[in-house]
């Protein structure tokens, strides 16, 4: 059976292509699906990672609390409408339900961020907890590092934010973040180079 | 490796992707062999090494995961018993809610908006006792309510059975809801 591809790019050429390969949720997503209780699973394999994505998006624990129960409420109600999409070039260990997952999430994250009308902080106060050591004087230098990459990153509009999340936080690969947030690979791979530029150059400019 | 004929920026960004690959996976592996990237912009180069080093992924508190998990298995075991009692397990379960409950009288009455919004009054008649989303199974202490059961038994019946649409049965509903507008006003 042809399978529609994750992002656009390369519709066409994929229309004719079958699946060869296996989802690796593919077996959880079945179970769910006979047994919703069986769910629990994919919950349990990706709620860090659904409330990195919202944590880092919303900047608040609260907000990403909510937005992370409403993306797996909203999963478990309308698992019998997901379709996986694997192909062959996603790579090994693709999952076309975390896209799908994301793109719940991604949703969720809007609708909030709406009602919020408020613009994102990047999550600064966590910047913190990430330099622990014995060497003081090296711990902070460390956190001015962290802090200083995370402020980087709150300014950068949000799309360029969003690719930088998904790509470092997340993992994810290019096709997989094309898929999430509905661009084409070439779109998101252009995206990535301008936001680690604009980085990269506040970083430099930092250090000098 | 050829690019072909693609545009510059495209070639460049092709590059640092391959490199974000590279530099991911190695990252992954706790290697030591950091790929050079030495064809690539040393801003891109600095960037990429630290955002691969100080963005991490974040947890929530375990209550939180405890409190949640608990919450989706109690949908899940709502959405077994509505397939059950002969309905789907489409809908989706409503997440908790900070406000209290909107009582499906009022929203109907005063046209609650945000059941507008999310199309929940959509076709939703609150008079009508079998519509089953007001006969979601109830949990308390991991077993079911005898009213729950109730509920979803009356579901299965009704929706084996075609709405009354009688003139009387129309009345009947007309009164009923002129009195709750009295009653609320």
């Amino acid at each position: 059976m042809a399978r529609p591809v994750f992002g656009r790019e390369g519709g066409t050429a994929a229309r004719g292509a079958t699946v060869t390969r296996l989802d690796r949720d593919r077996p959880l997503v079945e179970a769910a699906r006979r047994d919703p209780e069986r769910f629990e699973a994919l919950y349990r394999r990706y709620l860090a990672q659904v409330y990195s994505y919202a944590y880092y998006e919303l900047g608040d624990h609260h907000d990403a609390e909510d937005a992370t129960e409403r993306t797996f409420l909203d999963a478990l109600g309308n698992l019998h409408r997901f379709e996986e999409r694997a192909r062959p070039e996603d790579g090994d260990g693709a999952s076309t339900f975390r896209v799908w997952l994301f793109r719940i999430a991604r949703n969720v994250v809007a609708n909030q961020r709406r009602g919020r009308r408020r613009h994102p902080v990047a999550p600064l106060e966590a910047a913190g907890l990430l330099a622990s050591g014995t060497n003081v004087e090296a711990e902070a230098v460390r956190r001015d590092e962290v802090t200083a990459a995370w402020r980087a990153i709150g300014r950068l509009p949000a799309d360029r934010r969003r690719v930088l999340v998904l790509r470092f936080v997340e993992e994810m690969s290019t096709p997989e973040i094309a898929g999430v947030l509905g661009r084409s690979e070439g779109a998101v791979r252009v995206l990535l180079h301008r936001a680690l530029r604009s980085i990269g150059g506040e970083l430099s400019g930092d250090r000098g | 490796m050829t690019f072909g004929d693609r545009e510059v920026p495209d070639v460049e960004a092709l590059r640092t992707d391959r490199y974000l690959d590279a530099l991911l996976a190695a990252a992954e592996r706790r290697a030591t062999d950091v790929p050079s990237g030495a064809e690539l912009d040393p801003a891109i180069r600095l960037a990429a090494t630290r955002l691969a080093r100080d963005l991490v992924r974040v947890h929530p508190s375990f209550r939180f995961e405890d409190r949640l998990a608990a919450r989706l298995g109690e949908a899940a075991r709502a959405m077994r018993w509505r397939a059950a009692a002969g309905g789907s397990q489409t809908s989706a379960p409503r997440a908790f809610s900070r406000r209290p409950a909107v009582d499906p009288h009022l929203a109907k009455v005063e046209g609650d908006q945000d059941a507008h919004r999310t199309g929940r009054s959509e076709a939703m008649d609150p008079l009508d006792p079998v519509d089953p989303r007001h006969v979601r199974p109830l949990l308390v202490g991991g077993a079911l309510t005898s009213a729950a059961l109730a509920g979803a038994a009356w579901v299965a019946w009704r929706r084996s059975r075609p709405a009354p649409r009688s003139p009387m049965a129309r009345a009947v509903r007309a009164a009923r809801q002129a009195r709750l507008v009295r009653g609320l006003s």
